[in-house]
């Protein structure tokens, strides 16, 4: 089977979901890793410009960071092929089997995906051996697209070069229990020693408190971290399906009736303001203490 | 300017979802329907610019069974000035195409979807759409706004702000465009009365998806199994006592059973 990995860079190095999908790529066959370089190139020219490399692949696996998606859905698209996006386990063979989920978390699907496909995939999907070889990448030069030009970048006050939510193997969260903007202090300092991202409930950004794009359910990003730390938050439905495929769950609440404490595996009934500060000194001695 | 919604019927987001016995599907007898959220966020997009230009017309087209009726009617009443359905089943690129008929009939200067619908949470629809037309699409789209110049009322382009990690960028089209909407400052708005009234009147011309005229022969992604996700539960609770004692006892539980740290 000839796959082609389309990678993607952060701050210029490969994204790590990219090499999770060269690393799975090799178990299924022939790999080649390509990138589209120029800075700020539209969708349409991305996907014009893979389409060319893509067109003989079996396979196409981009990794589903905002852009990812975008690129994938549109290449699938152009190439008139079979497309499923956000996939989170894949059983390989023809046709293709994979898992994504739907109802923005509410039902796990299982689906076949017949050759030649283009699938996006949801980062922390597959495990980044440690001892996985750096891919050669595949520089693809795209032509500008008719129509569409880039203006300019307008960076969101926030952004503190953190994780990025969707990738973040580590997420703290926090919800209308910590009672204003003010307090976030309180969810940046565990985020910090835990060197996670931040996310919010839908509460949380309607109230303009955070960015929308830190909220965390339907409407929102769907994540799975390894940890995820849900302060404050007291579990509406459309957050759960968001966050309930994350690996380990933590709620902190005072009110012990909280939905969240029905999905965690940790759960501490306290007062945040009280907790959570002890909660960050702990996390650090244990950072710290190797 | 002359902006088209594509919007699709799902269930609403507070449905507890529930697997049929078939397992291909979801149990849908009795579930409140409602306009797929992003697409809400597009309708409202597409109104507020009405508001600031009355001369801008809103459109709205669905694809779907006949129920889906519910979801334009919606729309009319948010403020929309008309809707048309095309009633059958079509997903994926047999989707797009069929909206890339209907758009072409009809010759918006702007198409806006939702960036997924809340059912599938494919995510590809919108853009396959622009791909069908031979058109640039904007994805994840907060805002956007009209570029001046030209002939009063004509269409001289838009700047199109684009949510991506750390902020926006923002594009300029100048032509015709398709925008996928991410979810924005501005809560979709209610119906008010009169909208209401007046949506009732209004007719919701249809045609049948056969009729179009489309190919809809297309490799698909088909669902063979669905299950709810794997249940969670009877976790730990650490409750009464001192908090710095349970900040240590969750701590040294991270680091030793879960051994997340």
């Amino acid at each position: 089977m000839k796959i082609v990995v389309v990678a993607e860079r952060k701050d210029g190095q490969p994204r790590r979901v990219s090499l999770e999908l060269a690393a799975k790529a090799r178990e299924l066959g022939d790999v080649e890793v390509v990138e589209v370089t120029g800075e700020r190139v539209s969708t349409g020219a991305t996907a014009a410009a893979l389409a060319t490399v893509a067109q003989g692949a079996d396979l196409v696996l981009v990794g589903a960071t905002p852009i990812g998606r975008d690129v994938a859905a549109r290449l699938a698209a152009k190439l008139g092929r079979a497309y499923a996006s956000e996939v989170t386990e894949l059983a390989p063979g023809d046709p293709l089997q994979v898992t994504r989920s739907m109802y923005a978390g509410k039902v796990r699907a299982t689906v076949r995906v017949p050759l030649p496909a283009v699938l996006s995939v949801r980062p922390n999907a597959f495990p980044l051996p440690d001892a996985a070889a750096a891919p050669d990448i595949v520089p693809v030069s795209a032509a500008p697209e008719d129509g569409l030009a880039f203006v300019r970048f307008e960076a969101a006050k926030s952004a503190g070069g953190r994780v990025p939510l969707a990738e973040a193997r580590v997420i703290v969260s926090g919800g209308r229990g910590l009672r204003g903007p003010e307090n976030w202090k309180l969810v940046e300092e565990l985020a910090d020693v835990l060197g996670a991202a931040t996310g919010a409930s839908r509460a949380v950004t309607d109230a303009g408190w955070r960015p929308n794009e830190e909220q965390v359910g339907q409407t929102g990003k769907t994540v799975s971290p390894d940890l995820y730390i849900a302060l404050g938050i007291s579990g509406a439905i459309q957050h759960l399906a968001g966050m309930t495929s994350s690996k380990v769950i933590v709620a902190v609440n005072k009110d012990p009736d909280a939905d969240m404490f029905k999905v965690c595996d940790y759960g501490v009934v306290a007062d945040l303001f009280d907790f959570v500060p002890k909660l960050t000194a702990e996390i650090r001695k244990v950072k710290e203490g190797g | 300017m002359r902006i088209l919604v594509c919007l699709k019927q799902v269930p609403d987001s507070t449905v507890r979802v529930k697997v049929a016995p078939d397992g291909k599907g979801i149990v849908t007898d009795g579930i409140t329907w409602a306009i797929s959220p992003y697409d809400e966020y597009a309708i409202e997009l597409a109104l507020e610019h009405k508001d600031a230009d009355p001369a801008t017309t809103v459109s709205t087209v669905t694809v779907g069974p006949a129920r889906a009726r519910d979801a334009l009617r919606q729309a009319l009443a948010m403020g929309c000035d008309d809707a048309a359905i095309v009633v059958g089943e079509a997903s994926g690129l047999a989707l797009a195409r069929a909206l890339a008929a209907f758009v072409r009939e009809a010759k918006p200067d702007l198409v806006l979807c939702g960036k997924q619908a809340s059912d599938d949470d494919q995510g590809f629809v919108g853009v396959a759409l622009a791909e069908a037309l031979g058109w640039p699409h904007v994805a994840t789209v907060t805002r956007f706004a009209s570029v001046d110049g030209g002939p009063a009322g004509s269409f001289n382009g838009v700047e199109v702000w684009k949510e991506i990690e750390g902020g926006h960028e923002v594009w300029r089209a100048t032509g015709p465009v398709v925008l996928t909407v991410q979810k924005s400052a501005k809560e979709p708005r209610y119906p008010s009365l009169p909208g209401i009234m007046k949506a009732k009147k209004k007719e919701i011309p249809e045609r049948e998806l056969s009729a179009l005229g489309i190919d809809t022969s297309a490799p698909v992604a088909e669902v063979i199994a669905m299950q709810p996700p794997p249940a969670r539960g009877n976790g730990v609770i650490l409750k009464d006592g001192d908090t710095a004692a349970l900040a240590a006892e969750l701590a040294r539980r991270l680091r030793d059973e879960a051994k997340v740290l």
